[in-house]
């Protein structure tokens, strides 16, 4: 009797730790919000010209992504729903400031090259659409889980357009100040083209079908 | 009974309200700290733009818009900038002044002149012209003063020249009042 209990006492941990990596891996691939959700495409195409910002973006969504998915899902069953949008946003642009103060004084180069993007992920509609559609309605780890998924598909997203755009527009990749190669032929006549948001606009649409031909292979 | 308590408007208000205030607080709070990092920041920045034009520069100080840049105990300079109308549009120029009140250096900042003849008046060629002079030195040679106009963009040229004379008087005359 007791070794049954054992068992599905083990039985329920296992199934929470499946649900949280399933939530997570969702975010990546499947509801990649880039290319599939196509959500926040704005700051996408601006701040894909170089890996140093795509990479500060992301990390910048990550980190706002999981305090109001965390802070919404704790308070969720407090929210009056008259009011629930403005403390979404309330929610969103607090972590946003802090996060704008922080990099203003610690990180001054990427602040400036994120520029008015930075201010903009208030309004980006992956966090504000995660609060409403997942973290009012699901618990604090669940809702951890899909922060992070969301956020690290999105870093992802970023970071491959990034690749394309900075490999073919400038002939080679630096990272934080340290220059990881070149291609010789690239670097004297670089594509410039996809520095441009025209070029953005193509990366992202090809990057798109890419991802949802895998979708289609896949069978969801 | 938390439902019922929800739907009440009274709550909705007071609850918008206590997040409001919880928010503002942290980043008063945030703000305390990270503000003081920035202010460093930008003090360094103007450092080495004055160091540019007084190297031996030890301490500065902000007057309205005017730095007052010291070497030791003795006032070095001063440094401003000066807004222009030119040809294109806009000019900025930063000037620095020795404490004799004559024009140490000056440098334009940004400008939307014609490219390739009145752009020449980020040039060393045209610049270094206004080396040493007093201020009312500081006149094209056209019209009397020591300042050769760029050929083909006496318009630009001019604009900077007046510019500069007419700021340079205002400072002076600033700084004589203070005594």
């Amino acid at each position: 009797m007791e070794d049954k209990s054992n068992k599905e006492e083990y039985g329920v941990r296992e199934n929470r730790g499946a649900v949280f990596w399933k939530e997570l891996v969702k975010g990546l691939v499947i509801s990649n919000p880039v290319f599939i959700l196509t959500l926040g495409l704005c700051p996408v195409l601006a701040v894909t010209n170089s890996i140093d910002n795509a990479l500060g973006m992301g990390a910048g969504v990550i980190f706002v992504l999981l305090c109001s998915n965390i802070i919404i899902s704790a308070i969720r069953r407090t929210i009056p729903p008259l009011v629930r949008i403005p403390v979404f946003i309330v929610v969103i642009a607090t972590f946003v400031t802090i996060l704008s103060l922080v990099f203003e004084a610690y990180i001054p180069l990427l602040h400036q090259s994120l520029g008015i993007y930075l201010s903009l992920i208030v309004v980006n509609c992956i966090i504000l659409g995660r609060a409403e559609v997942f973290a009012s309605k699901n618990s604090v780890p669940g809702s951890i889980a899909d922060a992070l998924g969301i956020g690290l598909g999105f870093t992802l997203a970023l970071v491959i357009i990034s690749l394309f755009r900075e490999i073919l527009g400038t002939g080679g990749l630096t990272v934080f100040g340290f220059n990881l190669f070149n291609i010789p032929v690239l670097t004297e006549h670089p594509m410039t083209f996809f520095i441009s948001p025209p070029g953005a606009f193509l990366v992202i649409g090809l990057l798109m079908a890419l991802f949802k031909w895998i979708g289609v292979i896949k069978g969801d | 009974m938390l439902e019922r308590l929800k739907s009440k408007r009274l709550y909705s208000v007071v609850f918008l309200t206590l997040v409001v205030l919880i928010s503002v607080s942290l980043l008063l709070w945030i703000n305390s700290f990270t503000s003081v990092v920035v202010e460093a920041q930008n003090d360094a920045k103007i450092k080495n733009i004055l160091e540019s034009i007084f190297p031996d520069l030890t301490e500065f100080e902000e007057s309205g818009e005017i730095f007052i840049v010291y070497e030791g105990d003795n006032i070095a300079g001063y440094t401003f900038t000066v807004a222009g109308n030119g040809y294109g549009g806009p000019i900025s120029i930063l000037v620095g002044m020795n404490s004799d009140y004559t024009l140490r250096d000056m440098e334009v900042l940004s400008h939307t002149e014609t490219p390739g003849l009145g752009s020449k008046i980020t040039e060393e060629l045209f610049t270094e012209q206004f080396a040493g002079l007093r201020v009312d030195e500081i006149v094209l040679s056209k019209d009397g003063g020591k300042i050769d106009a760029i050929t083909g963009a006496t318009i630009s040229s001019r604009a900077v020249t007046e510019a500069i004379q007419d700021r340079m008087i205002e400072v002076i005359e600033i700084l004589s009042g203070q005594g």
